[in-house]
């Protein structure tokens, strides 16, 4: 376990002023920067907005409609290609492969890195949708604080669906990035699911392609759309996706015949 | 009680180790190919002494790196055995790779960090003292590096680097793929200088490859000479220079060729004729003189008789072409 952890530090620190860190940190504030100056710009709507008793739910609504459709599934795909891409950019395989690390921590110490990144992507979101709700009302003299208490389960809850909603994008794309030295190839073939996941969200077995539950968990109270949410719990579908492709990948991996 | 009899257990292995065994790393009957019809490495049998510093010699595309990638396991192994510190490579690579530095080719290091950082990051896996990270750094010349990124350093920097991070964890054994890659001839000096001294103040084996006999005949105590896959030389630097005890050869340069030649075949002289001069095996002084005595007697004039010595470099071109 210990070997687990100084593995995981070790890869930590290899994010440190990575592409990857900043795609995550750009990516989270990203959509709140847009709110917050909409929000500035109409500011005349500004009382009314504050006032509403429903403020947090629809401050939520509209930060997580660009979200969970582009940003999440692109951020997911850039940040682990990103990741992998570290490595073969800097010709350090056969470094890592020459620690005394067994390959099954490697493995699994990356794909936690990935993790822990997507969930820093997702409290720095967080943080934004907070900031995009605070930074009008200190700025602009008469906007009221926001009359609804924040519904701090219902984000929770929120946040934990997305980000399981999420994983199998993860898994996919580390298998390919593994696999590929060339960084368009996962970016490519990530942005020909997405596309494909956008077009699938009408057809009823949409839900068969990973990249669609994000998508899906925010139209599942859409009144006015032609998105075909489907029956299934599409959760448990992202669990099981993201337990199967990481086991492949896990196989992939550790029967690769050259290792840098 | 159970993790003191490991811990025991593993000091009594790593004794065993280090006193019985006289190869430090052995390589039996190893055959490598990347396709069907491309034998990359034949039959390789690699024999690092404990103690000593190893050059591993070969041109270009002969096996060295390949081989290399074997040994430390980048390579999944198709036939033959790997030993090192007396276990099987297969059965014990982490612990293995645990008491090796190597550095594999072209330089290996995180181009969006520093120096500094790029050891940080490894000292969380071997978890030596960070006071190695300076020591290391002040090794190998980059302790005044401060924030400049790896990336931005030239190539001999580079090499440096990554010399730095193989010693790190003060390893038993270093792998060094041609580490003077890129280095002007100060950073040669200089690296040479270094491994000098780790072999002889820490005891360090050292496994050293490169194309240029040259750059290592005055660092290396054994050498291995590796061609289109196959092991053509393997011993001491005192058995290559045995060899070349026997490449002498005596050249011939005189007025008449014909008769020259039908001298030596009477007297059974395996002679090659090129650019005039013939040159054959050397022969004891007494011999030359008499050859010498009887061409004059015969009208033929003499116009050199010399003895060619040859290089460690021309033994080694000499090997390779064959």
């Amino acid at each position: 376990m210990m070997t687990f952890i100084h593995s995981f530090q070790s890869e930590w620190l290899k994010t440190k002023r990575s592409l990857a860190f900043w795609m995550v940190v750009i990516g989270g504030f990203f959509t709140p920067s847009i709110v917050i100056a909409a929000r500035l710009f109409h500011y005349d709507k500004l009382q009314q907005i504050y006032s509403s008793d429903d403020f947090w739910n629809l401050l939520w609504k509209n930060s997580w409609e660009s979200m969970a459709l582009f940003f999440l599934p692109l951020g997911a795909i850039l940040s682990t290609s990103l990741i992998t891409q570290i490595e073969y950019k800097n010709n350090t395989w056969k470094q890592l492969h020459t620690l005394p690390l067994s390959f099954t921590t490697i493995f699994f110490a990356k794909l936690a890195v990935i993790v822990v990144l997507m969930l820093e992507f997702f409290a720095l979101f967080n943080l934004g949708i907070y900031l995009s709700a605070l930074v009008p009302y200190l700025l602009v003299s008469g906007t009221p604080y926001p009359a609804q208490p924040l519904p701090y389960m219902f984000f929770l809850q929120e946040n934990a669906l997305y980000f399981l909603d999420c994983l199998p994008i993860v898994a996919l794309q580390y298998l390919i990035s593994l696999k590929f030295k060339n960084f368009l190839v996962p970016v490519g073939l990530g942005f020909v699911f997405w596309v494909a996941a956008l077009g699938a969200l009408s057809w009823k077995y949409g839900y068969i392609i990973p990249y669609t539950y994000g998508m899906f968990n925010y139209l599942k109270d859409a009144t006015q759309t032609r998105a075909v949410v489907p029956d299934v719990n599409v959760h448990l579908l992202a669990i099981g996706y993201f337990a199967i492709i990481t086991a492949i990948s896990y196989f992939l991996y550790i029967t690769k015949k050259e290792k840098g | 009680m159970e993790p003191f009899l490991t811990h025991r257990r593993k000091l009594l292995l790593r004794r065993a180790i280090t006193t019985d065994d006289k190869y430090i790393l052995e390589t039996r009957n190893l055959v490598h190919s990347f396709s069907e019809n491309e034998v990359v490495l034949d039959d390789i049998n690699l024999r690092v002494e404990q103690g000593s510093i190893y050059g591993f010699l070969g041109p270009n595309g002969a096996g060295k790196t390949t081989t290399l990638r074997l040994v430390l396991g980048l390579l999944k192994k198709q036939r033959g055995s790997i030993r090192v510190f007396g276990q099987k490579f297969d059965d014990n690579r982490v612990e293995i790779l645990g008491r090796i530095g190597s550095l594999i080719e072209s330089p290996s290091i995180y181009g969006h960090l520093t120096a500094t950082e790029n050891l940080k990051l490894l000292q969380k896996i071997y978890q030596c003292p960070k006071a190695r990270i300076a020591e290391v750094l002040e090794l190998v010349g980059l302790a005044n590096t401060g924030k400049k990124k790896a990336g931005q350093f030239s190539l001999g920097m580079k090499q440096r680097l990554s010399i730095a991070i193989a010693l790190l964890h003060s390893p038993t054994l270093l792998i060094l793929d041609e580490p003077t890659n890129g280095l002007d001839p100060n950073g040669i000096i200089e690296i040479r200088e270094l491994l000098r001294r780790l072999n002889g103040e820490h005891g360090i084996t050292i496994v050293i490859s490169s194309h240029l006999l040259s750059e290592i005949d005055k660092l290396v105590s054994h050498i291995g000479i590796i061609n289109k896959g196959q092991m053509i030389f393997q011993g001491t630097l005192d058995d290559l220079k045995q060899k070349q005890q026997q490449s002498l050869s005596v050249v011939f340069e005189t007025s008449d060729e014909a008769v020259t030649r039908a001298l030596f075949v009477r007297s059974s002289l395996n002679a090659s004729f090129k650019d005039g001069k013939f040159s054959m095996p050397a022969l004891p002084k007494e011999q030359i003189a008499r050859i010498n005595r009887e061409l004059v007697d015969g009208g033929v004039e003499v116009f050199e008789i010399s003895v060619i010595k040859n290089d460690l470099e021309t033994i080694f071109i000499d090997m390779v072409r064959d």
